[in-house]
């Protein structure tokens, strides 16, 4: 059967068989991943794989399925367990029918880049370039991946739904190693090789490496902290998870029973943008058929929304934000406005604190109230007066999400998009300003 | 689709492959989810593909695809031979993989009760009876509003082949219930974690008794947030419950033995180590603590009998008597090391190459009872359950915050006390204990690690330890 063919007979099967409603999305995708060590490539990957999830609703019944057998049979055999499955389940308590379409849907410039599927040898060459450009900036050992993925889906929905659409992304981690435990990482990634720069992801990891080097052990403390990107994305990463109302509803999101309130300082504004230009997580259509859009999660500090499918949307009594997953709302591209400032006045603003560039191992010990801690690593330097004047090892960020949040004091009029190894929420990428927020607190290890 | 793995370990051959392996790794698994007694959905995920691995001229390529169809398989085998000759330029010391015994077999673990042979009906209403027992306020003496319940069974069936003539098939079916708890009450909050896990069939649903255990966990966050009390600062003896024991033993002794890790391959994901490979024979814990870790540990949750490169499975000793003695490798860093294999190549599907990994990592027990261990401190805190957990990518630094907690006072255990804090290196947190309890229990998790990520089953156990002269402070 061909790609395009599967979603409609899903559907079609489906009704047959005796479902209120199905939905249907049909993906190839190829993706094809260069890991590197030590300055050397370890490993090269390639992922071919066509699969189809589905959505069956009957009697209130909701139920979901994977498979990656699309054969007539495979997909006959698999409805018809479904079929049965809901026969036996309980009534959903919450049941949302589909969102009826048709809809008209964005284009979004630049979803699709055919120099990315033909990569082939030329990543080992972007490799390459990554790691001397690391070397040449200071770094000793650099390590990383180059991840380019070709993906075509087809969504199909009894609410006469017809979608399809074809995106390249494309991202390179660079994390550098210097002397001991020293180390810096730069970030490159988009939805085509238009602003991809390994050289520059490279760059930044060497020259954070390099200013590593001597490391001294830091002090607990509260500090006037800047975030870097890296480490800012990890966390707002968080909040376009907790903003999904499947966790707000959970219970487990700091999120939660706060819409309307205040929760952050006057100038922070937080989108999530699932037609973001180079957005690794753009698309012109949810899960569900919906057509995306911007959504605005924060506004002047103000918690707005939150992310909705039709399942959550109507338990809200609000309308689907178009961040349908079938069961989980969940983030596309979430994007943290800009401020005024350029990095070197943001820096002027910190008269005795920090500059942390990433954050690893974000756990939190209170969803509910947004306690956590994070191990601080790849560039961490004390600032002084404006200016940076010593790197720090061993520090432990040890704070309450909501709080920095509200503390936030200004932000750097340059954002990037990143994605990272450590954004353990599943956002696909944060495009974030480097970010200053007062008093925040860090622990050492006692013994 | 056994055929084209088969295929493909000859064509990659043909092309010029020094070596090559074939798996066809099929995982059929069906997940019921009850949201705050909510049949949120129930449904199910039944993938099947195959994973080629080469190596060429010393440059490693993994490739994977889904469909039965000989041009694909081709195609993708001539891909990973292409990209294994071109990354070799990128490399200092070509990859090498280290001799293993070949093997032809044939394993699989048989459940008692296979889970097609419990209705649907009765799951869910398992589900709903414990979703029931842990929001009455009658049975549990709190207010639990929050609550996500997931039960997760699973068949993994593998079909390995490679160049060197080793063919291996093996079935596993795996079954593991997920709870997350939030207990309420004036404003504060207490969240915990349950999961159990095993390679079984629905016996061991039966044995674990998830409604009386559930109700338990319920009740003591309840109690928690009525009679908690704040937590001792500064120097203090601790005892560490089997969980958060366990816990350490994997995340603090497991992780950075990772040979991977140990030679620098995980650098940009995961991390390092603190542990580098000239420290064989160091002494850095307690003569008290000896770590293991062993995949053949019947009905565990990361059970198996032959890694996915084909080695046999056997008990590894990470840590003998506080002694670094051995790290766990896959035939790549066993080759680099100069030793062989112990079987800690895994995957977690077919489009995931093998890396290292743990399976069942535990703290073998000691010779005291627990109230032996209690009657050694004047003035501590005993540590039952933890509650958040982070540990730095070196797996030197780590913090955890208690979550069923007693203080100890004059040898005897006393109130609770919340959210004790403990920040501590590996070194010494394994130098501080003196004493282990004859106890041994496992707790169930997915491990992370690779890119992109692989969970993984596993299993981490432990005794009840105590430990000397640590610091209970932190902030938040």
């Amino acid at each position: 059967m061909e790609l395009e063919e599967i979603s409609p007979f899903i559907v079609d099967g489906g009704l047959r068989l005796g479902a209120d409603e199905v939905a249907a999305m049909a993906i190839h995708n190829t993706s094809r991943q260069v890991r590197f060590a030590n300055n050397e490539v370890t490993v090269t990957e390639t992922w071919d794989e066509v699969r189809a999830g589905m959505l069956l609703k009957k009697d209130q019944r909701v139920l979901t399925a994977s498979i990656s057998e699309l054969s007539t049979e495979g997909i006959q055999k698999a409805l018809k367990d479904l079929v049965g499955m809901a026969d036996l389940m309980a009534a959903h308590k919450n049941y949302a029918p589909l969102p009826q379409g048709p809809f008209r849907y964005q284009t979004i410039q630049g979803l699709y880049d055919d120099r990315i599927p033909k990569l082939q040898e030329k990543s080992v060459d972007y490799v390459e370039s990554a790691i001397n450009s690391a070397l040449d900036s200071g770094g000793k050992r650099a390590a990383g991946t180059l991840l380019a993925t070709d993906s075509e889906s087809f969504l199909t929905t009894s609410g006469n739904v017809q979608a399809n659409g074809k995106k390249t992304t494309i991202n390179m981690v660079v994390r550098c190693l210097s002397n001991g435990e020293s180390s810096g990482m730069g970030v490159t990634c988009g939805t085509t090789l238009g602003d991809f720069d390994p050289e520059e992801a490279g760059r930044e990891a060497g020259r954070l490496a390099k200013m590593s080097e001597r490391l001294k052990p830091g002090r607990s403390g509260s500090y006037d902290v800047i975030l870097g990107r890296i480490a800012s994305a990890g966390l707002f990463d968080i909040i376009g998870g907790m903003s999904s109302a499947f966790y707000v509803d959970s219970g487990f999101s700091c999120l939660a029973g706060k819409l309307g309130e205040k929760i952050g300082c006057d100038e922070i504004v937080v989108y999530d943008d699932a037609t973001a230009t180079e957005g690794l997580g753009s698309t012109p259509f949810d899960d569900e058929g919906c057509p995306t859009g911007r959504t605005t999660i924060i506004e002047d500090g103000i918690l707005r929304s939150y992310l909705h499918n039709s399942f959550t949307a109507r338990k809200h009594q609000t309308k689907s934000t178009a961040n349908a997953g079938w069961i989980n709302p969940r983030a596309s591209n979430i994007i943290v406005k800009e401020g005024r400032l350029s990095e070197d006045e943001l820096f002027k603003g910190v008269k005795d604190g920090l500059y942390v560039h990433n954050l690893t191992y974000i756990r939190f010990q209170d969803y509910r109230k947004g306690d956590f801690s994070a191990s601080t690593r790849d560039g961490v330097f004390r600032i002084e007066d404006g200016e940076i004047t010593e790197a720090v090892k061993g520090l432990r960020l040890s704070d309450n999400l909501i709080r920095m949040l509200r503390d936030i004091t200004s932000l750097s009029k340059e954002a990037k998009q990143i994605s990272h190894w450590w954004m353990g929420f599943g956002t696909p990428s944060v495009k974030t300003p480097l970010i200053h927020v007062k008093n925040v607190g860090f622990t050492v290890p006692t013994k | 689709m056994r055929e084209l793995a088969d295929f493909a370990v000859h064509y990659a051959r043909e092309l010029g492959a020094d070596y090559a392996e074939a798996r066809l790794h099929s995982d059929l698994g069906n997940v019921y989810l009850m949201k705050n007694g909510n049949p949120e959905v129930a449904g199910f995920r039944r993938e099947q593909g195959v994973g080629i691995r080469v190596l060429v001229n010393g440059g490693l390529s993994f490739a994977s695809f889904n469909r039965p169809d000989k041009n694909l398989a081709e195609e993708r085998v001539k891909e990973a031979v292409r990209m294994a000759k071109a990354s070799v330029r990128v490399m200092r010391k070509p990859i090498s993989l280290s001799h293993e015994k070949v093997v032809e077999e044939k394993w699989e673990v048989r459940p008692r009760t296979p889970f097609q042979e419990v209705s649907m009906r009765e799951k869910i209403e398992l589900l709903s009876d414990i979703d029931k027992a842990v929001s009455s306020p009658d049975e549990v003496e709190a207010s639990v509003p929050s609550r996500i319940l997931q039960l997760i069974e699973s068949t993994t069936e593998k079909y390995f082949v490679n160049s060197e003539g080793a063919t291996i098939i093996s079935k596993v079916p795996r079954i593991s219930f997920i709870g997350f708890l939030a207990a309420h009450e004036k404003g504060e909050t207490e969240q915990d974690y349950i999961q159990k896990g095993e390679s079984r069939g629905w016996e061991a649903v039966e044995e674990w008794k998830l409604i009386d255990h559930a109700k338990e966990r319920a009740k003591t966050l309840g109690k928690i947030l009525k009679t908690g009390r704040k937590a001792p600062k500064g120097k203090i003896d601790l005892i560490l419950g089997n969980q958060i024991a366990g816990l350490m033993a994997h995340e603090s002794t497991g992780h950075p033995y990772e040979a991977d890790r140990i030679f620098g391959r995980e650098a940009a994901q995961a991390g390092e180590s603190f542990i580098t490979k000239e420290m064989i024979g160091k002494k850095i814990g307690s003569e008290e603590v000896t770590v293991v870790d062993d995949p053949t540990v019947k009905n565990s949750y990361g059970y198996y009998l032959y890694d996915d490169e084909g080695t046999p499975a056997r008990r590894r000793f990470l840590m003998k008597e506080g002694i670094v003695n051995e790290f766990l490798h896959n035939r790549e860093t066993a080759a680099q090391m100069g030793v062989s294999s112990n079987a800690a190549a895994r995957s977690s599907g077919f489009n995931r190459e093998p890396i290292v990994r743990m399976a069942n990592t535990f703290i073998l027990p000691g010779d005291h009872v627990f109230d032996e261990l209690v009657e050694g401190i004047r003035f501590g805190v005993y540590i039952k359950t933890f509650g958040e957990w982070s540990i730095d990518d070196r797996r030197y630094s780590m913090r955890f915050v208690g979550r069923e907690c007693y203080l100890i006072e004059n040898r005897e255990l006393k109130g609770m006390v919340r959210h004790p804090i403990l920040e501590i290196t590996t070194p010494g947190f394994c130098s501080s204990i003196d004493a282990l309890d004859k106890s041994l229990v496992f707790e169930a998790a997915y491990c992370g690690k690779g890119d992109p990520d692989q969970a993984i089953p596993v299993w981490h156990g432990a005794p009840n330890v105590r430990v000397r002269g640590v610091h209970l402070g932190g902030i938040v």
